[in-house]
């Protein structure tokens, strides 16, 4: 069709660093033109539901701590993911990584309750590790004893561990006495992660988020274990020949990215809700594979994907109230800035020449 | 040769291909006239692929027309190409294996949805005969030895009426005898008109030709009648410059036993890779190990090295059986391993050169500071190995991806040389790399050699084979068929043996 325009669409042999900035900035535009659109088509101005966006996300110093409290699990599964793809891991599993960590961070904590936060939150800490990246390690045994998938793997156990916490919230032993949801009794006050700064709800969690940036960020730049993982995304095999097992590094490598996503789950259910329920760790490992590949699998790119995505969501209540727009909207405007950001991503890579006319 | 004042049967005019700021075809003009055998010479990267690739309308020259017997030729498809009568039997063939000859040959040939495959066989039937093609239209193509699969290229191509065959690096794959047969059947390709490229580096090939036409970075350095001119001409004028001779060397030293084999046997889906191997390599021994790709020299290498474990027997690293051992092991005894498929097997192409010459020694405390890697300390070993193997590369940074095939060798050489204190296992080490750094690898070898390195080189270049080895064994379906010292081996010796035909072959 497009050669009967007298063009044709051919591969680049090479991209540069500014021609992809530019395919993707335009993309970007283009995006944002299409959600105006969206926004005319239920009636509001693009303008103000644009400006009340905004303002939602980060018009108020509280605001924009709210806006860094959406933001800090989706770092932490961010990170994960990115960890993962880097080395050509596509572990889909980090939802259910979340909440392995949370899970096995509560029952790690709930056998010390009453004792003093020094005790607790370094429990709750390292046991939202050990869970998450166990239940990823489950993924890579899988893996590199059976051979399967870890596509497949990832997606079948983030079902498993859905169903295993409502059996246990339900009417197992984690349901509060006499309560009628399913999710336990609030957790006891030793184990809240400590409020960073007063009259807002950021926590420790978006601290550690950011610890865990800079040490994902020297791991992979500048130790061996990194080497080896960027190897593993470029050419397993060779790293194999060289002397490498592979194994070592596929187990490592989810180790590595369950404990991360194990952390976001802690950090929702000690930071933000106080209790383990579903609905408070649901999505965030989803999420997480869009925010790391948004952020180009660059540690401080997952960070700014991270705020970008949680202002989204933080901005969307706001614009709801002042404008009647749904805020489910918001998910619309998620899914149209992936597919124009890898459209013009994959654009990038082509170019249009003019043949004969 | 028929006479000039024919129509010619190719006429290529001014072709230019470019690939962004690389030229790869800078205004090439040529001719080729019916039953001509015309040989394309150049080195890797001099533009030969390019060119076949433009005739056969895989690319589209920026400039030039191409004149197929005097008819103007649109080439932007291969469809249109085959139209234009014109053939090209790829270096990888394109056949399905689960099908027939006969079905390879018709498939896509159908004009509406009816195949009439008797008229199809009668044809390809006389075709075979014609040009003395011994090809069975009913067998699987999977059941084919790798000269048998060439020649249903060939006739696939004669089938769609190719007036031109274009052979790209036809004999890379081939036994010498095999080799022979494809030159009998070029003769009679000729006879009856048909004009063929051959696109090869090996000279007693290109010396057969009628005309060369050598390409140099792009260009054409010039036509030639082959019988006009010698080696040494052809040489030049694809390098540029006078290529030096291999240099003498000493006498195998009567060093000691670095590595051996005792029965080894190995089988692997159902095939014998290995079958009981027993050979000994002495240290400053050099052994070349003569046969086609397949038949059990990667995984000879690939034991040594412990990437593969043998099902039974046993190899003997200096007096230490190695079959426990893991690769890491094996490598930090002091073996170098430089495997076949360097992109697949050597190296990371998103890799630097710095981090690609510290893969699988990245632990090492050298290449480290605390938790960190040292990037100091390993770019600076990069830059001295850049140097020392005149690595073109813009610096210690440089993607190994960006690489050329030899430039990326040499890194690959540079990394497994200095691991070979004791043994080196070579992998085709010349394999698409230029004549300079075919050169260069040969020195390399033998002055490692001198160094009392053991090496145990495999190679499908005969050449490389005559020209290093010490002694020469022969393997076929995994078994080693003889092995002679080098002023006893020639083609005669080893090429029965390597398509394996055993008898008459004393060990």
């Amino acid at each position: 069709m497009i050669e009967r325009l007298g063009y044709r669409i051919e591969p680049r042999s090479e991209t540069t660093a500014r021609g992809r900035t530019l395919a993707v900035g335009v993309a970007l535009a283009a995006s944002l033109v299409l959600c105006a659109l969206l926004f005319l088509a239920v009636g509001v101005s693009p303008f103000a539901a644009f400006q009340s966006l905004a303002q939602g996300a980060f018009g108020t110093w509280r605001a924009a701590t709210e806006t860094l409290v959406k933001a800090t699990p989706l770092i932490f599964t961010g990170l994960a993911t990115a960890i993962a793809f880097r080395a050509r891991l596509w572990n889909i599993g980090a939802e259910g990584q979340v909440f392995a960590g949370a899970m096995f961070a509560y029952w790690c904590q709930s056998a010390l309750a009453g004792s003093s936060a020094w005790i607790q939150l370094p429990v709750i800490i390292i046991g939202a590790m050990v869970g998450g990246g166990l239940y990823a390690g489950l993924a890579a045994i899988l893996k590199t004893r059976f051979r399967v998938d870890e596509v497949i793997s990832t997606v079948m156990l983030n079902y498993i561990i859905v169903f295993a916490l409502s059996l246990l919230l339900l009417k197992g032993p984690w349901s509060e006495a006499g309560g009628f949801f399913e999710q336990t009794a609030k957790v006891d006050p030793g184990s809240i992660l400590p409020i960073l700064f007063d009259k807002t709800r950021l926590h420790l969690g978006f601290l550690l988020a950011l610890i865990a940036a800079a040490f994902v960020y020297l791991m992979i730049r500048k130790s061996p274990v990194g080497f080896e993982i960027r190897a593993a995304g470029s050419n397993l095999r060779a790293l194999e020949v060289q002397g490498t097992n592979s194994r070592r590094v596929i187990l490592m490598v989810m180790l590595i990215s369950g404990a991360l996503a194990g952390l976001a789950g802690m950090s929702e259910v000690y930071g933000v809700h106080y209790r383990l329920k579903a609905g408070a760790i649901t999505s965030y490992g989803y999420t997480g594979i869009i925010v790391a590949i948004l952020g180009l699998l660059n540690p401080w790119g997952v960070v700014i994907a991270a705020i970008l995505f949680g202002a989204l969501v933080n901005g969307a209540t706001f614009m709801q109230i002042k404008t009647g727009v749904p805020s489910a909207l918001i998910y619309a405007i998620e899914a149209i800035l992936l597919l124009f950001y890898l459209a013009g991503w994959a654009a990038s890579s082509f170019k249009l020449k003019r043949i004969k006319p | 040769m028929t006479t000039t004042s024919a129509t010619p049967r190719l006429a290529v005019r001014h072709l230019t291909k470019r690939f962004g700021a690389l030229i790869a075809n800078d205004d090439v003009s040529l001719t080729i006239a019916p039953g001509e055998l015309h040989c394309l010479l150049g080195e890797n990267g001099a533009g030969k692929s390019t060119f076949s690739a433009c005739l056969y309308g895989l690319l589209q020259p920026e400039a030039g027309e191409i004149e197929i017997d005097g008819v103007t030729a649109e080439l932007t498809s291969p469809a249109k190409a085959i139209a234009s009568g014109i053939g090209m039997v790829h270096q990888h063939f394109v056949l399905v294996p689960s099908f027939t000859v006969l079905e390879n040959i018709v498939v896509g040939t159908g004009s509406g949805l009816r195949l009439d495959m008797t008229a199809a066989r009668g044809r390809i039937l006389d075709l075979s005969r014609q040009f003395g093609l011994e090809i069975a239209p009913d067998r699987l193509v999977a059941d084919l030895s790798v000269g048998e699969k060439q020649w249903v290229e060939i006739v696939k191509a004669l089938y769609l009426g190719a007036r031109l065959l274009i052979l790209d690096e036809p004999t890379a794959v081939l036994t010498p005898q095999e080799s022979e047969r494809l030159f009998a059947i070029i003769q009679q390709l000729k006879a009856s008109g048909i004009a063929v490229i051959l696109i090869s580096h090996k000279m007693n090939e290109v010396m057969r030709s009628d005309r060369v036409s050598v390409l140099r970075k792009g260009r054409l350095v010039g036509t030639v009648t082959t019988k006009d001119v010698t080696r040494d001409d052809l040489t030049m004028m694809m390098v540029g410059r006078p290529v030096a001779q291999v240099h003498a060397r000493s006498k195998p030293g009567a060093g000691e036993t670095a590595l051996s084999f005792t029965g080894v046997s190995l089988a692997k889906g159902g095939r014998t890779h290995l079958k009981n191997v027993t050979l000994d390599l002495a240290a400053g021994e050099i052994i070349g190990i003569a046969g086609v790709a397949g038949n059990g020299q990667d995984e000879l290498l690939e034991a040594v090295a412990g990437l593969v474990r043998p099902d039974s027997g046993s190899i003997h690293l200096r007096g230490e059986d190695i079959g426990a051992l893991s690769v890491h092991d094996i490598a930090r005894r002091g073996v170098g391993y430089v495997p076949s498929d360097r992109f697949r097997d050597g190296l990371v192409s998103d890799f630097s050169i710095a981090e690609n010459l510290i893969l699988g020694q990245h632990w090492d405390e050298r290449w480290r500071s605390g938790p960190f890697l040292d990037e100091t300390a390993t770019r600076r070993s990069a830059e001295q190995a850049i140097a020392s193997y005149s690595v073109m590369a813009s610096g210690p940074d440089m993607l190994c991806g960006r690489l050329s095939g030899g430039n990326a060798q040499k890194v690959i050489l540079a990394r497994e040389f200095a691991k070979a204190r004791h043994l080196l296992l070579c992998n085709q080490p010349t394999r698409g790399v230029d004549i300079g750094v075919i050169e260069f690898v040969h020195g390399e070898l033998l002055r490692k050699r001198e160094e009392g390195c053991a090496i145990l080189l495999v190679s499908e270049e005969l050449e490389d084979i005559f020209a290093l080895s010490d002694r020469i064994a022969v393997m076929f379906r995994g078994e080693i068929l003889g092995i002679f010292p080098r002023h006893e081996a020639d083609i005669a010796r080893i090429g029965p043996l390597m398509a394996g035909h055993a008898h008459g072959a004393a060990a």
